[in-house]
């Protein structure tokens, strides 16, 4: 329609220089204009007789615009251009060929949509004016020698539109390439079409023009959306996973989420999709079992009839090591936590409480010792003893009891090391115990209340806080609702407490009811590259005396703190993955952490990776240091085969062996199509915006051909497009001349 | 007059003197202090992380009036609670309640105190209700010292309720190298420790107990819950720590025995 009234179509006004082709001076053009008007108005005043007022400027209005109007046809307005010389320029046109151009509706795929389109409305178009260059897509481009069904390749098991034209560009530099057309339902699954690639292709100027194909909504379609799920876990842990699920959201939905290992069935959950509500994110519960690998498939039940069923699964692994965390919880007096405490991890294979208890001034009791002189001269007196551990408790001790230079290990344990420390309440404890004046008081998650009033043995009951409802710690049943319940119906603690006001960073998980007040009582927050954390009571063991000896929440709970102490804390070699799990991509990318034996990052370690596929050989990889991050070290792998690869790295200074650590991870094939499988019109649109070209609808691709002519780049010429003689001008005078008419009349002036 | 009703009043009041005297004395000596025992308690609502708790059994063996109404289970009542709570704060880090409580086999209450001392049980009778909630008890956390029973009689009034609590548990001999006899003392359990009536018999041993046993009952996981003093009298030796008669190096051990009891319940 545009184009009908103005001559050409909208691209060819915004790129094209505005300007008069008659020749003759600009401002010549308003002052005839203006004499032209002053001239229509001394006849129109001359006339008088016959108009007065408002019909005396109406019309002299309507007779100025038209002479104004036939002044600047007279001038000759026109658009200055660069357009693609005619056969000198080559238009690619990519055509996505992926797996995802395989759904359709009404037994008609996307592709087969898309090509007969092409076939019959476009290619035809831009043969006249330029030479085309065909190519298919998935994960990369290949020509196409035709359109015909035969000619096109095996559905492809990615889509990387940003990746496919950028190739393109690469290869036809060589080429005088005018513009590049893209095909697609914009599915683009690569996760590398971010910023920088997108500036890439905005640097070879060439404009880039899509086609988006497909549905916006897939009506009755559950897609599981994404599984965020800790890649590591403690052997009989309960691990949380976060589970989106995207609907198209225009009705109410039952489905039921399930995670497998293997055969097993770990945990399953019903959950309802609102009308209106199209992501909804739910959280699920499983135990992470024994040491070794899980391979967990999370999965959404498939609505009756629902078309695409393959993105209702994701997989993902875990890795469950057998490595024994190691806590040491140092304690001031006997009391009835610590015996209850102890007893919660006795059968906890994965955490090895060691305990030093103060049992008299001047004599300790150890419990957990590994060896006979375990600790045997008491609390470690050097930071590298401490740091043998993995966390840290300090029950009711008065802060005088340490000395300033175990106080700074301590504090070092947590920042440097990686450690977590917690304190606990106690008549010698916290605030009691002079803990805000120690070494380590920027660690604690909050300002301590000092002197012994803090300590309170008074009953209390305890509350779940609005974070301690999403965390695992205080998880006792996978039900939020039946997790609430439980928590209401535990005894009161024995003590408290107070704590002074909360630092920034701190969460409050649990808290306690004293009148109208919710008192913290488990808080904690990350300091350094560990954690601090305070459970402000010595009463817990109430909740162990007080329910039946069936009951777990007690051992559960705490069992549950412990673990949370120690899930996070590495050793000196820490080996990470990008995912836990690469769906239909051949590289697996990972990085190592190596510190030295002081927990110091090491720059000059010898690190080596051996990964090891489920099927193939094994590869052996020398690390290099980041250029950019101390103690870093960057690895990537081709895994061309599916199926878990096992990493493993060491890291050595010199001849000392620093540390070691692995990982597995998951690589899938054909899964990443199932997924979004809607048009993604959002990222061709930005695309289009992004390269100077247009968005444009497989059912309106009128004007396609003519406006891919105006582009800068390739083989270009300057053109002077006529403006005077588009049909908008001349409707205008029409109207102008006409409403003078229609007013004349009306006024019996004719 | 006067005269003559003060010499009609004589002889009854002897008389009532003379059976008035005798009976208290014995009603003291067994225990019967009289009022609410509760009163007896120094600081009854004391808050500390340890209170000496007993279990007070409500009735006894073969029908015998042996509980709650003749007192079997508050022998040495009070002045043990008195000596060894002072002990406990004196020796050890535990903060500890001055004197003692009691409570009922199916009081709730008993829940909110892992550590409990029965006395005298050669003669205690617990019914099935009050075993089942001992048991449950014991499941939990809960410990058990039981103390002053001798000789093979009573040995079999113990065992016969305790075979009520935990009819599928063994009692056992407890280990020289049990952690309970090295909490904060290393302890040998061969020396014997006697009860008041060594003070005037000599012997050690009552009835047939020549020989003392230190016997326990474990949980699933090697941990005892209840310890045994079998053919011994640690509450006595609590008791008269301050009777110039009674060896002091008995109730050192009898003191040092319960330390490491405490200690063990708060650690194991």
């Amino acid at each position: 329609m545009f184009e009908f009234f103005f001559k050409y179509p909208l691209a060819a006004y915004r790129k094209g220089e505005f300007l008069f082709a008659s020749g003759w001076a600009v401002w010549l053009l308003p002052i005839l204009a203006l004499g032209a008007a002053a001239g229509l108005l001394w006849h129109a005043r001359r006339a008088r007789s016959r108009l007065t007022g408002p019909a005396l400027w109406g019309v002299w209005a309507l007779q100025a615009g038209s002479a104004a109007v036939v002044l600047t046809m007279a001038w000759q307005p026109a658009l200055a251009i660069q357009s693609l010389k005619s056969q000198q320029n080559a238009v690619a046109v990519l055509l996505d060929t992926s797996q995802s151009m395989s759904f359709g509706a009404q037994g008609v795929s996307r592709l087969a949509a898309a090509s007969s389109a092409l076939s019959e409305r476009v290619l035809p178009a831009l043969s006249q004016k330029f030479r085309v260059r065909l190519f298919g897509f998935s994960g990369e481009p290949e020509r196409l020698g035709s359109l015909a069904p035969e000619a096109l390749p095996e559905p492809g098991p990615s889509t990387g539109v940003g990746e496919s034209v950028l190739r393109v560009l690469r290869e036809s530099t060589a080429l005088p390439l005018g513009a590049v057309l893209v095909v697609s339902d914009g599915s683009d699954n690569s996760e590398r079409f971010g910023r920088d690639m997108m500036s890439e292709i905005r640097r070879y100027n060439v404009p880039v023009h899509t086609i988006g194909v497909g549905r916006e909504s897939i009506e009755g379609d559950i897609e599981l959306a994404e599984v965020s799920v800790a890649s590591r876990s403690m052997p009989r842990s309960r691990v949380s996973a976060q589970v989106t699920l995207r609907h198209d959201g225009t009705d109410d939905r039952q489905t039921r989420i399930t995670v497998r290992d293997g055969p097993s069935v770990l945990a399953s959950k019903a959950v309802t999709l609102r009308a209106g509500e199209p992501v909804r994110r739910e959280w699920i519960d499983f135990g992470a079992g024994d040491a070794g690998v899980r391979n967990l498939a999370f999965a959404a039940e498939p609505l009756p009839g629902e078309e695409i069923s393959g993105n209702n699964l994701r997989q993902s692994v875990l890795d469950v090591p057998r490595r024994r965390r190691r806590i040491l919880y140092v304690e001031g007096e006997p009391r009835w936590q610590y015996k209850f405490m102890r007893r919660a991890v006795h059968k906890d294979a994965s955490v090895q409480l060691v305990s030093l208890l103060r049992t008299s001034t001047n004599k300790f009791y150890r419990q957990g010792v590994d060896t006979p002189e375990q600790l045997e001269d008491g609390f470690p007196a050097e930071e590298k003893e401490l740091f043998a551990y993995d966390a840290l408790i300090i029950g009711s001790f008065e802060a005088a009891f340490f000395s300033p230079k175990q106080q700074v290990a301590i504090r070092e344990f947590v920042s440097r090391r990686g450690g977590s420390l917690m304190m606990l309440g106690g008549r010698s404890g916290l605030g009691a115990g002079g803990w805000q004046n120690s070494e380590i008081v920027d660690v604690l998650p909050v300002q301590l209340e000092s002197g012994p009033a803090s300590f309170l043995r008074e009953r209390a009951k305890v509350e779940l806080a609005p974070q301690g409802r999403d965390s695992l710690v205080c998880r006792l049943d996978s039900d939020p609702a039946r997790n609430a319940e439980l928590w209401d119906e535990m005894p009161e603690l024995a003590d408290f407490q107070l704590l002074g006001e909360l630092k920034p960073a701190a969460v409050t998980l649990l808290s306690v009811r004293r009148g109208r007040a919710a008192l913290p009582l488990l808080v904690r927050q990350n300091y350094g590259r560990g954690r601090a954390a305070i459970f402000a009571t010595g009463g817990s063991w109430r909740w162990r005396m007080g329910l039946p000896s069936d009951d777990e929440r007690h051992d559960t709970f705490w069992r549950q703190l412990l673990r949370s102490l120690v899930a996070g804390t590495g050793g000196t070699v820490r080996l990470s993955s990008a995912r836990s799990s690469y769906a239909d991509e051949s590289r697996i990318d990972f990085r190592v952490e190596v510190r030295d034996r002081d927990y110091t990052l090491a720059n000059n370690a010898q690190v080596t990776a051996t990964v090891t596929p489920e099927n193939g050989p094994v590869a052996t990889l020398d690390l290099r240091p980041s250029a950019t991050e101390p103690g870093i070290y960057a690895g990537e792998v081709d895994a061309e085969q599916p199926g878990v690869y096992r990493i493993e790295t060491v890291a050595r200074l010199g001849e000392e062996r620093l540390g070691a650590d692995s990982l597995h991870v998951r690589r899938e094939d054909g899964v990443a199509e199932y997924f979004h499988p809607e048009r993604n019109g959002e990222l061709l649109a930005r695309l289009a915006s992004q390269t100077g070209g247009r968005y444009w609808d497989l059912d309106e691709l009128d004007g396609l051909a003519g406006e891919i002519r105006f582009s800068e780049a390739g083989i270009t010429s300057r053109e002077v497009l006529d403006l005077w003689d588009m049909p908008a001008v001349f409707l205008l005078l029409l109207l102008l001349r006409g409403a003078e008419w229609m007013l004349r009349k009306r006024w019996g002036v004719v | 007059m006067a005269v003559i009703r003060v010499r009609r009043a004589f002889w009854p009041l002897v008389l009532s003197l003379s059976v008035a005297v005798p009976l208290l004395s014995a009603l003291q000596f067994w225990g019967f202090r009289g009022g609410d025992p509760r009163a007896w308690d120094f600081d009854p609502d004391a808050r500390a992380e340890f209170q000496f708790v007993r279990y007070a059994y409500g009735s006894g063996r073969d029908g015998e009036r042996w509980g709650r109404r003749r007192g079997g289970w508050r022998t040495d009542w009070p002045d043990a609670e008195y000596h060894l709570t002072n002990g406990i704060s004196r020796l050890t880090m535990i903060d500890t309640a001055y004197g003692g409580r009691f409570f009922d086999p199916m009081d709730e209450e008993l829940f909110d105190y892992p550590w409990v001392y029965a006395v005298e049980v050669g003669r205690w009778y617990l019914d099935d209700q009050e075993a089942a909630r001992l048991r449950e008890y014991l499941l939990r956390g809960g410990f058990l010292v039981v103390d002053d029973f001798h000789g093979s009689y009573e040995w079999a009034g113990f065992a016969s309720s305790m075979n009520r609590v935990f009819p599928d548990r063994s009692i056992v001999e407890i280990p020289e190298t049990d952690p309970l006899l090295h909490t904060l003392y290393d302890l040998d359990h061969r020396t014997q420790v006697p009860g008041i009536q060594y003070v005037w018999s000599g012997t050690t041993w009552e009835d047939d107990g020549y020989t003392p046993h230190w016997r326990g009952i474990y949980d699933d996981s090697e941990r005892l819950m209840v310890a045994i003093n079998f053919n011994m009298d640690l509450g006595d030796a609590w008791e008269h720590a301050d009777t110039p008669e009674y060896p002091e190096s008995m109730t050192a051990l009898a003191y040092r025995f319960a330390v490491n009891y405490v200690i063990y319940a708060m650690t194991h």
